[in-house]
Protein backbone atom coordinates (compact mmCIF):
# COMPACT_ATOMS: atom_id res chain seq x y z
CA UNK A 1 0.00 0.00 0.00
CA UNK A 2 1.31 3.46 -0.90
CA UNK A 3 0.58 6.57 1.10
CA UNK A 4 -0.69 9.84 -0.26
CA UNK A 5 2.80 11.25 0.22
CA UNK A 6 4.35 8.37 -1.74
CA UNK A 7 1.98 9.04 -4.62
CA UNK A 8 2.60 12.79 -4.60
CA UNK A 9 6.32 12.09 -4.68
CA UNK A 10 5.84 9.74 -7.64
CA UNK A 11 3.64 12.33 -9.36
CA UNK A 12 6.36 14.95 -8.92
CA UNK A 13 8.84 12.68 -10.63
CA UNK A 14 6.33 11.83 -13.37
CA UNK A 15 5.78 15.52 -14.05
CA UNK A 16 9.51 16.12 -14.43
CA UNK A 17 9.93 13.07 -16.68
CA UNK A 18 7.03 14.10 -18.90
CA UNK A 19 7.72 17.81 -19.11
CA UNK A 20 11.44 17.39 -19.75
CA UNK A 21 10.95 14.89 -22.54
CA UNK A 22 11.02 16.94 -25.74
CA UNK A 23 9.85 14.06 -27.92
CA UNK A 24 6.87 13.41 -25.67
CA UNK A 25 5.95 17.08 -25.48
CA UNK A 26 6.02 17.35 -29.27
CA UNK A 27 3.95 14.20 -29.61
CA UNK A 28 1.32 15.28 -27.08
CA UNK A 29 1.16 18.96 -27.99
CA UNK A 30 -2.46 18.61 -29.16
CA UNK A 31 -3.54 16.85 -25.94
CA UNK A 32 -5.13 18.71 -23.03
CA UNK A 33 -6.96 16.71 -20.39
CA UNK A 34 -8.01 16.94 -16.75
CA UNK A 35 -7.33 13.57 -15.15
CA UNK A 36 -8.62 12.24 -11.85
CA UNK A 37 -6.88 9.36 -10.12
CA UNK A 38 -8.59 7.35 -7.42
CA UNK A 39 -6.93 4.79 -5.16
CA UNK A 40 -9.55 2.22 -4.26
CA UNK A 41 -7.63 0.77 -1.26
CA UNK A 42 -6.82 4.06 0.47
CA UNK A 43 -9.67 6.20 -0.87
CA UNK A 44 -7.43 9.04 -2.03
CA UNK A 45 -8.05 11.28 -5.00
CA UNK A 46 -5.55 13.17 -7.13
CA UNK A 47 -6.01 15.61 -9.99
CA UNK A 48 -3.59 16.17 -12.84
CA UNK A 49 -4.00 18.95 -15.38
CA UNK A 50 -2.37 18.39 -18.76
CA UNK A 51 -2.34 21.36 -21.13
CA UNK A 52 -0.98 20.86 -24.63
CA UNK A 53 1.07 17.92 -23.46
CA UNK A 54 2.54 19.69 -20.41
CA UNK A 55 1.60 18.60 -16.90
CA UNK A 56 0.90 22.07 -15.56
CA UNK A 57 -0.28 20.94 -12.14
CA UNK A 58 -1.06 18.00 -9.91
CA UNK A 59 -2.52 17.91 -6.46
CA UNK A 60 -4.24 15.71 -3.92
CA UNK A 61 -8.01 15.90 -4.03
CA UNK A 62 -10.57 16.42 -6.74
CA UNK A 63 -10.67 19.50 -8.94
CA UNK A 64 -12.91 20.23 -11.91
CA UNK A 65 -14.72 17.87 -14.25
CA UNK A 66 -12.39 15.14 -15.45
CA UNK A 67 -11.91 13.98 -19.01
CA UNK A 68 -10.32 10.79 -17.72
CA UNK A 69 -10.77 8.84 -14.48
CA UNK A 70 -8.18 6.26 -13.49
CA UNK A 71 -8.99 3.90 -10.63
CA UNK A 72 -6.55 1.40 -9.17
CA UNK A 73 -4.69 0.36 -6.02
CA UNK A 74 -2.36 2.93 -4.51
CA UNK A 75 0.64 0.71 -5.16
CA UNK A 76 -0.24 0.40 -8.86
CA UNK A 77 -0.64 4.15 -9.15
CA UNK A 78 2.78 4.71 -7.62
CA UNK A 79 4.31 2.08 -9.89
CA UNK A 80 2.69 3.68 -12.93
CA UNK A 81 4.19 7.07 -12.10
CA UNK A 82 7.58 5.55 -11.36
CA UNK A 83 7.49 3.62 -14.64
CA UNK A 84 7.49 0.26 -12.90
CA UNK A 85 4.42 -1.16 -14.61
CA UNK A 86 2.85 -1.30 -18.05
CA UNK A 87 -0.48 0.53 -17.67
CA UNK A 88 -1.97 -1.00 -20.79
CA UNK A 89 -1.33 -4.53 -19.59
CA UNK A 90 -2.71 -3.77 -16.15
CA UNK A 91 -5.77 -2.21 -17.80
CA UNK A 92 -6.35 -5.33 -19.86
CA UNK A 93 -5.90 -7.46 -16.75
CA UNK A 94 -8.57 -5.36 -15.07
CA UNK A 95 -6.18 -4.06 -12.41
CA UNK A 96 -6.37 -0.49 -13.63
CA UNK A 97 -9.79 0.85 -14.59
CA UNK A 98 -9.95 3.81 -16.92
CA UNK A 99 -13.00 5.79 -17.87
CA UNK A 100 -11.93 7.52 -21.06
CA UNK A 101 -12.03 7.26 -24.80
CA UNK A 102 -9.89 4.61 -26.46
CA UNK A 103 -7.74 7.42 -27.88
CA UNK A 104 -7.06 8.78 -24.38
CA UNK A 105 -6.28 5.33 -23.00
CA UNK A 106 -3.78 4.93 -25.82
CA UNK A 107 -2.29 8.34 -25.04
CA UNK A 108 -1.71 7.40 -21.40
CA UNK A 109 0.06 4.24 -22.49
CA UNK A 110 2.09 6.16 -25.07
CA UNK A 111 3.48 8.38 -22.28
CA UNK A 112 4.87 5.32 -20.51
CA UNK A 113 6.24 3.89 -23.74
CA UNK A 114 8.16 7.05 -24.57
CA UNK A 115 9.58 7.62 -21.09
CA UNK A 116 10.19 3.99 -20.18
CA UNK A 117 10.39 2.04 -23.48
CA UNK A 118 11.29 -1.21 -21.74
CA UNK A 119 8.24 -1.28 -19.46
CA UNK B 1 18.91 -27.93 -37.91
CA UNK B 2 15.67 -27.05 -36.15
CA UNK B 3 14.33 -23.57 -36.80
CA UNK B 4 14.03 -21.51 -33.63
CA UNK B 5 10.56 -20.12 -34.30
CA UNK B 6 10.39 -18.29 -30.98
CA UNK B 7 13.53 -16.41 -31.92
CA UNK B 8 12.26 -15.57 -35.42
CA UNK B 9 8.99 -14.33 -33.95
CA UNK B 10 10.71 -12.21 -31.34
CA UNK B 11 12.90 -10.61 -34.00
CA UNK B 12 9.92 -10.03 -36.31
CA UNK B 13 8.00 -8.29 -33.52
CA UNK B 14 11.03 -6.19 -32.62
CA UNK B 15 11.55 -5.20 -36.26
CA UNK B 16 7.86 -4.43 -36.66
CA UNK B 17 8.01 -2.23 -33.60
CA UNK B 18 11.11 -0.42 -34.83
CA UNK B 19 10.25 0.00 -38.50
CA UNK B 20 6.45 0.02 -38.65
CA UNK B 21 4.94 1.09 -35.38
CA UNK B 22 6.02 0.78 -31.75
CA UNK B 23 2.62 1.66 -30.34
CA UNK B 24 0.81 -0.79 -32.58
CA UNK B 25 3.22 -3.57 -31.58
CA UNK B 26 2.85 -2.64 -27.91
CA UNK B 27 -0.94 -2.56 -28.08
CA UNK B 28 -1.09 -5.94 -29.81
CA UNK B 29 1.21 -7.40 -27.16
CA UNK B 30 -0.87 -6.01 -24.32
CA UNK B 31 -4.01 -7.48 -25.88
CA UNK B 32 -2.40 -10.91 -26.26
CA UNK B 33 -2.44 -10.45 -30.03
CA UNK B 34 1.31 -10.35 -30.61
CA UNK B 35 0.80 -12.98 -33.25
CA UNK B 36 2.95 -13.43 -36.33
CA UNK B 37 0.73 -15.19 -38.83
CA UNK B 38 2.32 -18.23 -40.39
CA UNK B 39 0.14 -20.98 -41.89
CA UNK B 40 -3.44 -20.04 -42.78
CA UNK B 41 -6.25 -22.41 -43.74
CA UNK B 42 -10.04 -22.20 -43.69
CA UNK B 43 -11.13 -20.39 -40.55
CA UNK B 44 -7.75 -20.84 -38.85
CA UNK B 45 -4.34 -19.30 -38.69
CA UNK B 46 -1.24 -20.53 -36.94
CA UNK B 47 1.22 -18.30 -35.14
CA UNK B 48 4.90 -18.76 -36.01
CA UNK B 49 5.26 -20.69 -32.78
CA UNK B 50 2.57 -23.14 -33.90
CA UNK B 51 -0.35 -21.93 -31.78
CA UNK B 52 -3.65 -22.21 -33.66
CA UNK B 53 -6.33 -19.53 -33.66
CA UNK B 54 -9.80 -19.29 -35.15
CA UNK B 55 -9.81 -15.97 -36.97
CA UNK B 56 -12.97 -14.02 -36.17
CA UNK B 57 -11.40 -10.72 -37.16
CA UNK B 58 -10.40 -11.46 -40.79
CA UNK B 59 -9.32 -7.89 -41.46
CA UNK B 60 -12.97 -6.91 -40.90
CA UNK B 61 -14.29 -9.18 -43.59
CA UNK B 62 -11.53 -9.75 -46.11
CA UNK B 63 -11.52 -13.52 -45.84
CA UNK B 64 -15.08 -14.63 -46.65
CA UNK B 65 -13.80 -17.56 -48.73
CA UNK B 66 -11.46 -18.62 -45.92
CA UNK B 67 -7.81 -18.05 -45.15
CA UNK B 68 -5.45 -18.96 -47.99
CA UNK B 69 -8.22 -20.53 -50.03
CA UNK B 70 -6.44 -22.97 -52.32
CA UNK B 71 -8.81 -22.52 -55.25
CA UNK B 72 -8.24 -18.78 -55.23
CA UNK B 73 -4.50 -19.25 -54.83
CA UNK B 74 -4.55 -21.59 -57.82
CA UNK B 75 -6.50 -19.04 -59.87
CA UNK B 76 -3.81 -16.46 -59.15
CA UNK B 77 -1.02 -18.94 -59.93
CA UNK B 78 -2.65 -19.80 -63.24
CA UNK B 79 -3.06 -16.12 -64.06
CA UNK B 80 0.58 -15.44 -63.28
CA UNK B 81 1.64 -18.01 -65.87
CA UNK B 82 0.39 -15.67 -68.59
CA UNK B 83 -0.45 -12.25 -67.24
CA UNK B 84 0.86 -9.38 -65.19
CA UNK B 85 -1.25 -6.55 -63.78
CA UNK B 86 -1.93 -5.12 -67.22
CA UNK B 87 -1.73 -1.50 -68.37
CA UNK B 88 -4.54 0.51 -66.85
CA UNK B 89 -4.91 2.70 -69.89
CA UNK B 90 -5.81 -0.17 -72.22
CA UNK B 91 -9.05 -2.11 -72.41
CA UNK B 92 -8.85 -5.51 -70.75
CA UNK B 93 -10.80 -8.74 -71.14
CA UNK B 94 -10.26 -9.56 -67.47
CA UNK B 95 -11.70 -6.21 -66.35
CA UNK B 96 -14.63 -6.62 -68.73
CA UNK B 97 -15.34 -10.15 -67.49
CA UNK B 98 -15.35 -9.16 -63.83
CA UNK B 99 -17.40 -6.01 -64.44
CA UNK B 100 -19.97 -8.10 -66.33
CA UNK B 101 -20.07 -10.64 -63.49
CA UNK B 102 -20.53 -7.87 -60.89
CA UNK B 103 -23.44 -6.50 -62.94
CA UNK B 104 -24.96 -9.99 -62.86
CA UNK B 105 -24.68 -10.57 -59.11
CA UNK B 106 -25.42 -7.10 -57.74
CA UNK B 107 -29.08 -6.21 -57.12
CA UNK B 108 -31.33 -4.33 -59.49
CA UNK B 109 -29.95 -2.35 -62.37
CA UNK B 110 -26.43 -1.77 -61.06
CA UNK B 111 -24.33 -2.32 -64.13
CA UNK B 112 -21.13 -0.35 -64.68
CA UNK B 113 -17.91 -0.48 -62.69
CA UNK B 114 -14.86 1.56 -61.73
CA UNK B 115 -12.14 -0.65 -60.29
CA UNK B 116 -9.76 0.28 -57.50
CA UNK B 117 -7.41 -1.40 -55.08
CA UNK B 118 -9.11 -0.83 -51.73
CA UNK B 119 -12.28 0.26 -50.00
CA UNK B 120 -11.29 3.88 -49.43
CA UNK B 121 -10.48 4.27 -53.10
CA UNK B 122 -13.83 2.71 -54.05
CA UNK B 123 -15.69 5.19 -51.83
CA UNK B 124 -13.62 8.10 -53.14
CA UNK B 125 -14.68 7.13 -56.63
CA UNK B 126 -18.32 6.81 -55.55
CA UNK B 127 -18.39 10.28 -53.99
CA UNK B 128 -16.57 11.83 -56.95
CA UNK B 129 -19.05 10.20 -59.32
CA UNK B 130 -21.99 11.42 -57.24
CA UNK B 131 -20.72 14.99 -57.25
CA UNK B 132 -19.73 14.86 -60.89
CA UNK B 133 -22.98 13.35 -62.09
CA UNK B 134 -25.37 15.45 -60.01
CA UNK B 135 -23.26 18.64 -60.18
CA UNK B 136 -24.13 19.07 -56.50
CA UNK B 137 -21.73 19.24 -53.60
CA UNK B 138 -23.21 17.99 -50.35
CA UNK B 139 -22.70 14.49 -49.04
CA UNK B 140 -24.73 13.18 -46.08
CA UNK B 141 -23.08 10.48 -43.99
CA UNK B 142 -23.73 8.77 -40.66
CA UNK B 143 -22.27 9.03 -37.17
CA UNK B 144 -19.85 6.15 -36.48
CA UNK B 145 -19.66 5.45 -40.21
CA UNK B 146 -16.50 4.00 -41.64
CA UNK B 147 -15.68 4.39 -45.32
CA UNK B 148 -11.87 4.36 -45.40
CA UNK B 149 -8.96 6.69 -44.76
CA UNK B 150 -8.48 8.29 -48.18
CA UNK B 151 -9.52 11.85 -49.07
CA UNK B 152 -13.24 11.81 -49.81
CA UNK B 153 -13.84 8.68 -47.76
CA UNK B 154 -12.10 10.17 -44.70
CA UNK B 155 -14.41 13.16 -44.87
CA UNK B 156 -17.33 10.72 -44.52
CA UNK B 157 -15.98 8.85 -41.49
CA UNK B 158 -18.18 9.35 -38.44
CA UNK B 159 -15.42 9.51 -35.88
CA UNK B 160 -13.56 12.74 -35.09
CA UNK B 161 -10.38 11.07 -33.86
CA UNK B 162 -9.62 9.83 -37.38
CA UNK B 163 -10.16 13.26 -38.89
CA UNK B 164 -9.16 16.06 -36.54
CA UNK B 165 -5.37 16.01 -37.07
CA UNK B 166 -5.86 16.35 -40.83
CA UNK B 167 -8.37 19.16 -40.97
CA UNK B 168 -9.45 21.00 -43.00
CA UNK B 169 -10.97 18.06 -44.85
CA UNK B 170 -13.07 18.17 -47.98
CA UNK B 171 -16.00 20.58 -47.41
CA UNK B 172 -19.67 19.80 -47.97
CA UNK B 173 -20.01 16.74 -45.73
CA UNK B 174 -22.89 16.57 -43.23
CA UNK B 175 -23.06 14.02 -40.44
CA UNK B 176 -26.39 12.64 -39.16
CA UNK B 177 -27.24 9.88 -36.66
CA UNK B 178 -27.42 6.41 -38.21
CA UNK B 179 -30.87 4.89 -38.30
CA UNK B 180 -32.74 8.20 -38.10
CA UNK B 181 -34.53 8.88 -41.39
CA UNK B 182 -35.88 12.20 -40.13
CA UNK B 183 -32.33 13.45 -39.55
CA UNK B 184 -31.49 12.68 -43.17
CA UNK B 185 -34.72 14.30 -44.34
CA UNK B 186 -33.75 17.43 -42.40
CA UNK B 187 -30.21 17.40 -43.78
CA UNK B 188 -31.24 17.42 -47.43
CA UNK B 189 -30.85 20.65 -49.39
CA UNK B 190 -31.06 21.47 -53.07
CA UNK B 191 -27.30 20.89 -53.18
CA UNK B 192 -27.30 17.34 -51.79
CA UNK B 193 -25.42 15.07 -54.17
CA UNK B 194 -25.64 11.81 -52.23
CA UNK B 195 -26.24 9.94 -49.03
CA UNK B 196 -23.53 7.41 -48.23
CA UNK B 197 -24.27 4.63 -45.75
CA UNK B 198 -23.19 1.17 -44.80
CA UNK B 199 -26.32 -1.02 -44.81
CA UNK B 200 -25.01 -2.42 -41.53
CA UNK B 201 -22.34 -0.34 -39.82
CA UNK B 202 -19.22 -2.40 -39.25
CA UNK B 203 -16.67 -0.26 -37.37
CA UNK B 204 -19.57 1.63 -35.84
CA UNK B 205 -20.49 -1.47 -33.85
CA UNK B 206 -22.50 -3.81 -36.12
CA UNK B 207 -25.40 -1.36 -36.15
CA UNK B 208 -28.35 -2.80 -38.02
CA UNK B 209 -30.70 -0.34 -39.69
CA UNK B 210 -34.16 -0.01 -38.16
CA UNK B 211 -36.90 -1.65 -40.20
CA UNK B 212 -37.88 0.54 -43.12
CA UNK B 213 -34.89 2.87 -42.72
CA UNK B 214 -33.00 2.05 -45.90
CA UNK B 215 -36.22 2.01 -47.93
CA UNK B 216 -37.06 5.46 -46.57
CA UNK B 217 -33.62 6.81 -47.44
CA UNK B 218 -33.98 5.39 -50.95
CA UNK B 219 -37.27 7.25 -51.29
CA UNK B 220 -35.82 10.50 -49.93
CA UNK B 221 -32.90 10.34 -52.35
CA UNK B 222 -35.29 9.88 -55.25
CA UNK B 223 -37.46 12.78 -54.09
CA UNK B 224 -34.45 15.11 -53.83
CA UNK B 225 -32.63 14.00 -56.97
CA UNK B 226 -29.73 12.74 -54.88
CA UNK B 227 -27.89 9.45 -55.20
CA UNK B 228 -27.79 6.65 -52.66
CA UNK B 229 -24.36 5.13 -52.14
CA UNK B 230 -24.28 1.89 -50.18
CA UNK B 231 -20.89 0.80 -48.90
CA UNK B 232 -20.98 -3.01 -48.90
CA UNK B 233 -17.27 -3.36 -48.27
CA UNK B 234 -17.72 -5.32 -45.04
CA UNK B 235 -21.23 -6.61 -45.66
CA UNK B 236 -20.82 -7.83 -49.24
CA UNK B 237 -20.11 -11.22 -50.75
CA UNK B 238 -22.41 -13.40 -48.65
CA UNK B 239 -21.27 -12.14 -45.23
CA UNK B 240 -24.81 -11.47 -43.99
CA UNK B 241 -26.53 -14.51 -45.50
CA UNK B 242 -27.26 -12.88 -48.84
CA UNK B 243 -24.77 -11.90 -51.52
CA UNK B 244 -25.22 -8.25 -50.51
CA UNK B 245 -26.75 -6.94 -47.29
CA UNK B 246 -28.95 -4.41 -49.08
CA UNK B 247 -30.89 -7.38 -50.50
CA UNK B 248 -32.31 -8.06 -47.02
CA UNK B 249 -34.25 -4.83 -47.32
CA UNK B 250 -34.85 -4.88 -51.08
CA UNK B 251 -33.03 -1.59 -51.58
CA UNK B 252 -31.04 -0.93 -54.74
CA UNK B 253 -28.54 1.90 -54.42
CA UNK B 254 -27.38 4.08 -57.28
CA UNK B 255 -23.80 3.25 -56.42
CA UNK B 256 -22.49 0.27 -54.47
CA UNK B 257 -18.91 -0.10 -53.28
CA UNK B 258 -17.23 -3.42 -52.63
CA UNK B 259 -13.67 -4.40 -51.75
CA UNK B 260 -12.22 -6.65 -49.02
CA UNK B 261 -13.58 -10.11 -49.85
CA UNK B 262 -13.65 -9.46 -53.60
CA UNK B 263 -9.92 -10.17 -53.44
CA UNK B 264 -10.39 -13.32 -51.37
CA UNK B 265 -7.55 -12.28 -49.08
CA UNK B 266 -5.21 -13.08 -51.96
CA UNK B 267 -5.08 -10.00 -54.18
CA UNK B 268 -6.27 -6.44 -53.46
CA UNK B 269 -9.12 -5.20 -55.60
CA UNK B 270 -12.19 -3.01 -55.11
CA UNK B 271 -15.10 -1.93 -57.25
CA UNK B 272 -17.52 0.98 -57.45
CA UNK B 273 -20.59 -0.35 -59.22
CA UNK B 274 -23.21 2.06 -60.49
CA UNK B 275 -26.34 2.42 -62.58
CA UNK B 276 -25.89 2.82 -66.30
CA UNK B 277 -27.31 6.34 -66.42
CA UNK B 278 -24.44 7.55 -64.22
CA UNK B 279 -22.03 6.52 -66.97
CA UNK B 280 -23.10 9.73 -68.70
CA UNK B 281 -20.67 11.54 -66.44
CA UNK B 282 -17.72 9.54 -67.77
CA UNK B 283 -18.61 9.73 -71.46
CA UNK B 284 -17.22 13.23 -71.89
CA UNK B 285 -14.55 12.52 -69.23
CA UNK B 286 -13.27 8.96 -69.86
CA UNK B 287 -9.92 9.60 -68.16
CA UNK B 288 -11.06 11.75 -65.23
CA UNK B 289 -10.69 8.99 -62.63
CA UNK B 290 -7.80 6.55 -63.05
CA UNK B 291 -6.14 3.94 -60.88
CA UNK B 292 -2.78 2.46 -61.84
CA UNK B 293 -3.30 -0.79 -59.99
CA UNK B 294 -7.09 -0.74 -59.70
CA UNK B 295 -8.74 -3.74 -61.30
CA UNK B 296 -5.46 -5.23 -62.44
CA UNK B 297 -5.84 -8.24 -64.74
CA UNK B 298 -4.58 -10.48 -61.91
CA UNK B 299 -7.00 -8.97 -59.42
CA UNK B 300 -9.93 -9.36 -61.79
CA UNK B 301 -9.19 -13.05 -62.31
CA UNK B 302 -9.00 -13.48 -58.55
CA UNK B 303 -12.31 -11.63 -58.16
CA UNK B 304 -13.97 -13.92 -60.69
CA UNK B 305 -12.63 -16.97 -58.85
CA UNK B 306 -13.91 -15.61 -55.54
CA UNK B 307 -17.43 -15.04 -56.86
CA UNK B 308 -17.47 -18.48 -58.45
CA UNK B 309 -16.34 -20.04 -55.16
CA UNK B 310 -19.02 -18.21 -53.15
CA UNK B 311 -21.77 -19.25 -55.56
CA UNK B 312 -20.58 -22.85 -56.06
CA UNK B 313 -20.31 -23.47 -52.34
CA UNK B 314 -23.53 -21.63 -51.40
CA UNK B 315 -21.64 -19.53 -48.85
CA UNK B 316 -24.58 -17.17 -48.32
CA UNK B 317 -26.75 -20.05 -47.08
CA UNK B 318 -23.88 -21.43 -45.03
CA UNK B 319 -23.29 -18.01 -43.44
CA UNK B 320 -26.96 -17.86 -42.45
CA UNK B 321 -26.83 -21.34 -40.91
CA UNK B 322 -23.60 -20.76 -39.02
CA UNK B 323 -24.97 -17.40 -37.92
CA UNK B 324 -27.96 -19.19 -36.39
CA UNK B 325 -25.61 -21.55 -34.57
CA UNK B 326 -23.70 -18.61 -33.13
CA UNK B 327 -26.97 -16.94 -32.20
CA UNK B 328 -28.13 -19.87 -30.11
CA UNK B 329 -24.94 -19.60 -28.04
CA UNK B 330 -25.11 -15.82 -27.80
CA UNK B 331 -28.71 -15.94 -26.60
CA UNK B 332 -27.68 -18.30 -23.82
CA UNK B 333 -24.84 -15.98 -22.82
CA UNK B 334 -27.23 -13.04 -22.67
CA UNK B 335 -29.15 -14.91 -19.98
CA UNK B 336 -26.12 -16.28 -18.14
CA UNK B 337 -23.89 -13.20 -18.16
CA UNK B 338 -26.13 -10.11 -17.89
CA UNK B 339 -23.40 -8.19 -16.05
CA UNK B 340 -21.15 -8.53 -19.10
CA UNK B 341 -23.42 -8.74 -22.12
CA UNK B 342 -26.09 -6.24 -23.10
CA UNK B 343 -27.06 -7.11 -26.63
CA UNK B 344 -26.32 -9.22 -29.70
CA UNK B 345 -26.27 -7.52 -33.09
CA UNK B 346 -26.21 -9.89 -35.99
CA UNK B 347 -27.01 -10.59 -39.59
CA UNK B 348 -25.58 -13.91 -40.76
CA UNK B 349 -21.90 -13.99 -39.88
CA UNK B 350 -21.65 -10.26 -39.30
CA UNK B 351 -21.91 -10.31 -35.54
CA UNK B 352 -21.32 -7.96 -32.65
CA UNK B 353 -21.64 -8.45 -28.94
CA UNK B 354 -22.35 -5.34 -26.96
CA UNK B 355 -20.70 -5.46 -23.57
CA UNK B 356 -21.90 -3.53 -20.57
CA UNK B 357 -18.91 -1.17 -20.66
CA UNK B 358 -15.94 -0.32 -22.82
CA UNK B 359 -13.32 -2.00 -20.61
CA UNK B 360 -14.81 -5.45 -21.10
CA UNK B 361 -14.17 -5.58 -24.85
CA UNK B 362 -10.38 -5.25 -24.67
CA UNK B 363 -10.23 -7.66 -21.70
CA UNK B 364 -12.31 -10.30 -23.44
CA UNK B 365 -10.17 -9.90 -26.55
CA UNK B 366 -7.15 -10.85 -24.46
CA UNK B 367 -8.89 -13.80 -22.82
CA UNK B 368 -10.16 -15.06 -26.17
CA UNK B 369 -6.65 -14.85 -27.63
CA UNK B 370 -5.36 -16.99 -24.76
CA UNK B 371 -7.98 -19.57 -25.78
CA UNK B 372 -7.16 -19.49 -29.49
CA UNK B 373 -9.74 -17.06 -30.85
CA UNK B 374 -9.01 -13.71 -32.49
CA UNK B 375 -11.88 -11.26 -32.00
CA UNK B 376 -11.42 -7.54 -31.54
CA UNK B 377 -13.71 -4.71 -30.54
CA UNK B 378 -14.88 -2.36 -33.29
CA UNK B 379 -12.87 0.74 -34.12
CA UNK B 380 -15.64 3.28 -33.64
CA UNK B 381 -17.27 1.65 -30.60
CA UNK B 382 -15.11 -0.28 -28.10
CA UNK B 383 -18.14 -1.62 -26.25
CA UNK B 384 -18.82 -3.87 -29.23
CA UNK B 385 -16.76 -6.96 -29.95
CA UNK B 386 -16.98 -7.91 -33.60
CA UNK B 387 -17.09 -11.50 -34.79
CA UNK B 388 -16.62 -11.87 -38.55
CA UNK B 389 -15.14 -15.32 -39.15
CA UNK B 390 -14.53 -16.71 -42.61
CA UNK B 391 -17.80 -17.94 -44.12
CA UNK B 392 -16.31 -21.41 -44.51
CA UNK B 393 -16.28 -21.84 -40.73
CA UNK B 394 -17.52 -25.30 -39.70
CA UNK B 395 -20.09 -26.11 -36.99
CA UNK B 396 -17.27 -27.55 -34.85
CA UNK B 397 -15.30 -24.33 -35.18
CA UNK B 398 -18.37 -22.28 -34.25
CA UNK B 399 -18.69 -24.38 -31.11
CA UNK B 400 -15.00 -23.88 -30.36
CA UNK B 401 -15.45 -20.10 -30.52
CA UNK B 402 -18.57 -20.23 -28.34
CA UNK B 403 -16.80 -22.39 -25.75
CA UNK B 404 -13.84 -20.02 -25.68
CA UNK B 405 -16.20 -17.09 -25.27
CA UNK B 406 -18.10 -18.76 -22.47
CA UNK B 407 -14.90 -19.71 -20.63
CA UNK B 408 -13.62 -16.16 -21.01
CA UNK B 409 -16.85 -14.63 -19.73
CA UNK B 410 -17.00 -17.11 -16.88
CA UNK B 411 -13.50 -16.10 -15.83
CA UNK B 412 -14.18 -12.40 -16.22
CA UNK B 413 -17.46 -12.56 -14.33
CA UNK B 414 -15.58 -13.86 -11.29
CA UNK B 415 -13.82 -10.51 -11.02
CA UNK B 416 -15.65 -8.70 -8.28
CA UNK B 417 -17.68 -5.69 -9.24
CA UNK B 418 -17.36 -6.09 -13.00
CA UNK B 419 -20.29 -4.81 -14.95
CA UNK B 420 -22.05 -1.59 -15.58
CA UNK B 421 -20.25 0.32 -12.87
CA UNK B 422 -16.80 -1.05 -13.66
Amino acid sequence: MATKENILEALADYQVQCNNNARLRRMQRDWSRLIHFFTEDTGDYFTMDVVKGEIVSYEAGVKGTPDIIVTTLSENLCDMFWGDLNPSQKYLDGLIKVKATQEDIMRLDAITMIIWPDV
Amino acid sequence: MAIDREKIKKQALADFSEYLGPMKARTMKSAGLDIIEDKRDGASIWDLTGKKYIDCQTGSGIMNVGRHNREIVQALKDALDTYDIGVFLLCSKQKADLAKKLAEITPGDLKCTIFGTGGGEANDAAIKLARGYTMKKEIIYAEKAYHGHTGFALSAIGRDAYKEPFEPLIPGFKMVPFGNAQAIRDAFTKDTAAVILEPIQGEGGINLPPEGYLQEIRKLCDEHGALLILDEIQTGFARTGKMFASEHWGVVPDIMTVAKSLGGGIYPISATIFKEELMDFFIPHPFIHLSTFGGSDLGCLVGLAVIEYIQKNHLADHAAKMGDRFRAGFDRFLKDYPALLLEVRQKGLMMGLQYTNSSIGPRLTKKLAERGVIAVYTGNDPTICRFMPPLVITPEEVDFVLNALEDSMKELSKVSGIGKND
